[in-house]
């Protein structure tokens, strides 16, 4: 277990993702060793989150606090697992020096990444759930510490991106080449660049819509324990009411 | 499937689909895009949960992009020998083939997403702009293989770019006329599963002038 958090360790110091290994299309980690530190830190986070709802006397608590422990490592592999074909084909049609498995030890390094973060949160969130009894505080620095924790990941995903194409942030641009040559490289890393950045969009909505289809996280003290909420609209639609809502 | 398709030098323009290379990898260009537009289709076909849709669009989605190119290359052919480009028509096609394999492989990778959107939403018109959303991401992927192929052409004769800008064109002209004649592809779960509309025959321009007309 000490060795998963050592890995860990060495992953958020970025020893696993420098700049020359990536420029060679090498990322040397121990992926399965990650994931499974991933999954214990996200079920760790989650079982902070899942306390709010064992707080108000409710009947199944303790099954409350184990579905949230379980759901939030859930979310963060769902979304890699809907998202990687796509970031794997638009990085290689970008000129990616990573193939298909590096590709995938990135992401997974990014998904350990905003788990250690969110981890992090976990005693932060453990202390307001036993210090409030709002629901919509809950919620709200819910979503604060689950953004943060995901843009740290996106953060260190972008990073190690941008040194694995051409003419990248690293600057890989052969010196001796000719002035066509480096306009050429220097349009082909900004176009890989937008990929990324749309990929990562990508990434965020299909977490942020993953997340609805797994609520409730929290548990609202007002409803019964229930593992998955009725599907009803969706993520977007939801945001786009409440505002009409708000505003009408 | 590497080393038989090759599906990653497709994508990155080398090895057996390499820019420039001598031989055109036909069958697997062909069987990419078989494979890949089919499981792109039975995803959009499946918003209704009926497998009979889900096995009409797999085989509609490859269909459309077979049959939209085939309509346009004669045209496309004759416009490479008006430019004084038809010495070079054998690589701008094996550009075009590796463009029309890279889109269905795009369209692929996309499906999760499509997939996901579906089981989250019972809004008709959000499944479709889903798909629309999916096709446009594909695209740009296609044009990036296109661009890649045309690069060393256009490096050579400067005319290539008028016939890079005239594909897309041509392609897209036609391809939304196909894609209107051969609907439904998602499968409106008010409508039974059907291969073509009973009332297919039609004009998506003529339709979307209308459309307009009516709005205002």
């Amino acid at each position: 277990m000490s060795q998963w958090f050592s890995n860990l360790d060495r992953l958020l110091r970025g020893e696993f993702t420098k700049k020359d290994e990536l420029q060679g299309g090498r990322v040397e980690m121990p992926a399965r060793k990650l994931i499974l530190a991933a999954v214990v830190l996200g079920g760790v986070y989650g079982a902070c989150m899942g306390l709010y709802s064992a707080m108000g006397g409710r009947e199944h608590t303790g099954w409350a606090v184990a579905a949230t422990a379980a759901k939030v490592p859930l979310l963060f592999l769902l979304t890699l697992l809907v998202t990687f074909p796509s970031l794997y084909v638009f990085a290689a049609l970008a000129n990616s020096r990573l193939g298909m498995k590096q590709m995938l030890r990135l992401l997974v390094a990014a998904i350990a990444v905003m788990l250690g973060v969110l981890a992090s949160f976990g005693p932060i969130t453990a202390f307001f759930t036993l210090s409030t009894d709002s629901h919509g505080f809950m919620v709200l620095l819910n979503v604060i510490f689950c953004g943060i924790a995901g843009m740290v990941g996106l953060a260190f995903l972008n990073r190690a991106i941008n040194a694995v194409f051409p003419g990248g942030a690293a600057g890989a641009i052969d010196e001796h080449a000719s002035a066509d040559e480096r306009r050429a490289a220097a349009e082909e890393s900004g176009r890989a660049r937008r990929i990324v950045r749309v990929w990562l969009l990508i990434f965020g909505a299909v977490g942020a819509q993953m997340a609805w289809i797994l609520r409730p996280f929290i548990g609202n003290p007002q409803l019964p324990f229930a593992l998955l909420r009725p599907r009803w609209s969706n993520f977007f639609e939801f945001i786009l009411n409440s505002m009409g809502d708000h505003w009408r | 499937m590497r080393p038989s398709l090759d599906i990653d030098g497709l994508l990155r323009g080398k090895g057996l689909h390499g820019v420039g290379g001598r031989s055109v990898p036909w069958w697997r260009l062909a069987v990419i895009l078989l494979l890949a537009g089919a499981l792109y289709g039975a995803v959009m076909g499946s918003y209704g949960g009926l497998p009979a849709q889900s096995a009409t669009s797999a085989a509609k989605v490859p269909l459309l992009v077979v049959i939209a190119s085939l309509v346009c290359l004669p045209n496309f052919y004759v416009v490479n020998l008006v430019l004084g480009l038809g010495d070079d028509f054998r690589a701008a096609f094996r550009g075009i083939l590796s463009a029309q394999a890279t889109f269905a492989v795009c369209l692929a990778s996309l499906s999760p997403i499509t997939a996901l959107c579906y089981a989250t939403t019972s809004n008709y018109h959000m499944a479709k702009l889903a798909n629309a959303a999916m096709f446009a991401l594909a695209l740009l992927g296609a044009q990036q293989t296109l661009t890649r192929h045309y690069r060393p052409l256009i490096a050579s004769n400067p005319r290539h770019r008028i016939a890079l800008l005239a594909w897309p064109t041509l392609y897209f002209f036609v391809a939304a006329q196909f894609a209107y004649v051969l609907r439904p592809y998602i499968g409106n779960p008010e409508f039974p599963a059907e291969f073509l509309r009973t009332h297919w025959w039609g004009n998506v321009y003529v339709d979307l002038w209308w459309s307009v007309r009516g709005a205002f």
